[in-house]
């Protein structure tokens, strides 16, 4: 228990001392999970969009897959994503492995099913109105799926959120394809793993807080978004 | 003298929501800058008809001309000419300025763009400067929907389509909706459909009435409808007994069961009944209301016979001989072989 | 309608730039695979700076189990490993995985315990004692891993006569790292078999006064001996043989060999350097 008290007392400590190991974390964990939330989204919305706004054979399937994949596990998607990424696999020659972007690319697998459900969720539930309205004041398809997507612009920030947290927190394809390497592919997440796993607790507490702040800064300059 | 070509023309038109059919009908024409009532309860088919007639949905079977021209969906021909207004109402979220100005933003026909905002406020009763920035969940329901009418308005569309526009405002917001859809029509020459219960507001200023029932379309206005539960009578005869003792009858439907319609013209009004006839239906009842149909000086009279209700057409003529009055007991006749089913 | 294409066009650019920014832009650089249990110890944190420095190669390091680090160098995914497990060592140059051997360092193992010693280990030979803990059915926390730790344990079992316990209650694989299965250890009170480098960290961890001791050392067969595998180019032709063996000439020297004497951890020697 008094490493949990310990662990508050470092967290502050190193943060504000400029640590070098957890300033390079943090902002590893930053860089990679901005860039997967980005990516997922600007991959998410459009499918999202079409599996929620068309009906067509087959919807009810590929929700089905859909659904599956927001269950995988993260070690699983970072094994997957090593067997291509491996000098042995398909992709091999473009050193990927042990890179940042590499775990962006697991990272966007993982947030990718989460972003497409959600707002394949938001637009299936537009008011029928809307429609309605569009098409009386002579909207063209393009504007109607423009201006669907901004009414529903609330559903999809949550989506983005949503993915964010996701990647923030995970441990499976940062480990596995980043390598956990000091200075460069070693996230928060991966630092609490190897510091708990080292027996370090007050340590792992530390970097968790620091995780936890980062979430909170974010989440709180989203909420300015949110106006209504 | 070229006739000019109605502003609709449907025909052989067949709607389906999957396997139901919710619309048929085999010709309709509506007259450009006409005002045509739409009646009837809902689930009708009236806001399928005027979906339809908006080119927002292609129906399943048949073909609609506009202006002598078949078109479809997303038609440049049709686009922001032809508009409707929902029965709840309907606004983006956005500012009051922004859902009046989203018409002509999107057709980039941005002159003057506040001063026609401003005039559209204007004729649906709003100030430009107190309602414009407001947020589209800053209104009440009367405001909204007023909103939503000076958003149609503001583009001058040939065919304005009105969904029970004033079912869910106010007083004063219905009053005001009422005055400029006219006003789309003295201005422009705009066509209008207006489904509406408001009788007395239809009757006032419509041209015609539709009256729909079950995916039928009646174009002599309301007609008469008597549901089951109907008993096999004798061969050929079916009989509906009512609670109060009377019993109508009426020639079998061709299917095992239907709906049965009594055309406004079939029925007489008398105040005795005459002797006996068989096949002759003559029923007790109550006149319940008269208004005016403006356009052609007739009288819709309602008559309720035990919980049935009879719309009747009468001449003036026709009041004044017999002294009808609203609460007066008349006899209605009509034949049993006077009937339809649907 | 503009700031429907303004935005996503500048999230675009902030993503490319990210992208951008991770990609490596490496000259000389070196990847290497390791244990946990060598990396746990900081030894490599002391070392590699200095390597750098004489070289001028940039190294990066991935610590994992041992059969994992010689997946990665089976996979190509790393340029020369560090790992301590002999026979499995010698087993990868004649499976033509592995090109060259160079013994760098050696730590032995220990068997740690409760100050308590419920099996009485203390003192006796790691046979003996390995003997009394399975007739006593005390605690003992494996690795169960397959690391270069877990496998000298399997070995150790063999010596002994004893059958691998793998099914035995009293014989728990946490399938974890050196520094975890020891905490596991002294949580459950039990034993454990470990590296003394790893030992000393643990100590380290717990302010000098750990809960578990040592309790037998200094038998023969607990020698633990570290190598620098390069990977052969038949099998790897991508991998940095070149810079692989600077390294591996560069772990013999005498620059590395005396710093890896003087490495100290609570004052105490972790790693004894042999390479000639």
């Amino acid at each position: 228990m008094d490493f949990i008290v310990a662990g508050v007392a470092k967290a502050i400590a190193l943060l504000t001392s400029g640590d070098a190991a957890t300033w390079t974390a943090v902002f590893a964990t930053l860089k990679v999970s901005t860039c997967s939330m980005l990516l997922s989204v600007g991959a998410g919305l459009p499918c999202g969009f079409v599996l929620g706004y068309f009906d067509f054979k087959g919807k009810k399937h590929i929700r089905t897959i859909l659904d599956t994949l927001l269950a995988l596990p993260t070690v699983f998607i970072g094994l997957a994503v090593y067997a291509f990424i491996s000098r042995q696999g398909p992709l091999g020659d473009l050193g990927l492995l042990f890179t940042l972007t590499g775990i962006a690319i697991g990272q966007t697998i993982l947030a990718f099913p989460i972003v497409t459900a959600i707002t394949a969720a938001t637009i299936e539930n537009i008011d029928h109105d809307l429609k309605l309205t569009l098409v009386s004041l002579g909207a063209g398809k393009r504007h109607i799926i423009a201006t669907c997507l901004w009414e529903v612009r609330y559903g999809i920030l949550a989506a983005a959120v949503m993915a964010y947290g996701r990647v923030l927190t995970e441990v499976g394809i940062s480990m596995m394809v980043g390598g956990n390497i000091k200075y460069h592919t070693r996230t928060i997440t991966t630092a609490i793993a190897l510091e708990t796993n080292k027996g370090l607790f007050a340590d792992g507490i530390a970097l968790g807080l620091v995780l936890i702040t980062i979430a909170f800064i974010v989440n709180l300059s989203l909420s300015f978004l949110r106006k209504q | 003298m070229t006739t000019k070509e109605p502003a609709y023309h449907l025909n052989d038109i067949r709607h389906y929501y999957g396997d139901t059919k919710v619309l048929e009908i085999d010709t309709l024409k509506i007259e450009e800058s006409s005002i045509t009532g739409l009646i009837g309860p809902n689930g009708s088919g009236k806001t399928t008809l005027l979906k339809l007639l908006a080119f927002a949905v292609k129906p399943t079977r048949g073909i609609i001309l506009y202006k002598g021209r078949p078109e479809v969906p997303f038609s440049p021909a049709i686009r922001s000419k032809v508009t409707l207004l929902t029965q709840k109402p309907y606004l983006l979220k956005r500012t009051v300025f922004e859902n009046v100005a989203y018409g002509l933003k999107i057709r980039k026909d941005k002159n003057r763009l506040e001063e026609r905002v401003k005039n559209a406020l204007l004729t649906v009763g709003l100030d430009f400067q107190k309602f414009a920035p407001r947020k589209w969940h800053e209104l009440s329901g009367g405001e909204a929907q007023r909103v939503a009418m000076a958003a149609r308005l503001i583009l001058k569309p040939e065919v304005l389509l009105l969904d029970e526009p004033i079912a869910s405002v106010d007083t004063e917001s219905a009053g005001l909706i009422r005055d400029a859809s006219l006003k789309a029509r003295e201005n422009w020459g705009a066509t209008l459909v207006i489904a509406s219960h408001d009788l007395q507001w239809l009757y006032s200023i419509s041209d015609r009435q539709l009256s729909i029932f079950n995916g039928n379309i009646f174009s002599t206005g309301m007609e008469n409808i008597i549901t089951g539960p109907f008993e096999q009578g004798d061969d050929k005869i079916v009989v509906k007994k009512l609670d109060d003792g009377q019993i109508i009858t009426l020639t079998a439907p061709e299917k095992k069961t239907g709906i049965a319609v009594i055309r406004k013209k079939s029925i007489s009004i008398d105040l005795e009944k005459q002797a006996d006839q068989s096949f002759l239906n003559q029923l007790s009842g109550q006149i319940a209301s008269m208004l005016l149909e403006k356009k052609t000086g007739h009288i819709m009279a309602t008559i309720y016979i035990h919980d049935l209700s009879f719309v009747l057409r009468l001449t003036p003529g026709q009041i004044s001989s017999l002294d009808l009055y609203p609460g007066k007991k008349v006899i209605l006749k009509f034949q049993s072989t006077d009937v339809e089913w649907i | 309608m503009n700031r429907k294409i303004v935005f996503p066009g500048i999230l675009a650019v902030i993503v490319i730039i990210i992208l951008a920014i991770s990609a490596h832009a490496g000259n000389k650089s070196l990847m290497m695979a390791t244990t946990t249990s060598t990396d746990n110890t900081g030894l490599l944190e002391y070392l590699m700076p200095h390597f750098e420095k004489q070289t001028g190669i940039a190294i990066k390091w991935t610590a994992t189990g041992t059969g994992k680090a010689l997946k990665l160098g089976q996979n190509c995914d790393v340029d020369v490993l560090l790992v301590h497990a002999p026979a499995a060592e010698k087993k990868y140059i004649e499976s033509g995985y592995g090109k060259d051997r160079r013994e760098i360092m050696y730590n032995d193992f220990v068997i740690i315990g409760p100050q308590s010693d419920p099996a009485d280990v203390k003192g006796k030979s790691i046979s003996d004692a390995l003997s009394a803990i399975k007739n006593k059915q005390a605690r003992f926390m494996s690795r169960g891993d397959d690391s270069g730790t877990h496998k000298k344990e399997k070995l150790l079992w063999k010596e002994a006569d004893v059958p691998l316990p793998d099914k035995e209650n009293w014989y728990v694989q946490t399938g974890q790292g050196m520094l975890a299965t020891i905490n596991m250890a002294q949580e459950k009170e039990g034993y454990t078999m470990t590296d003394r480098g790893t030992y000393i960290k643990y100590q380290s961890t717990k302010g000098g006064n750990a809960p578990l001791k040592v309790l037998v050392e200094k038998d023969g067969i607990l020698l633990n001996q570290y190598s620098v595998l390069t990977l052969d180019p038949n099998n790897c032709p991508t991998a940095k043989h070149d810079l692989a063996l600077e390294f591996s000439n560069w772990m013999a020297s005498q620059t590395a060999q005396d710093l890896i004497k003087d490495f100290r951890l609570l004052g105490e020697k972790l790693f004894i350097p042999n390479a000639e």
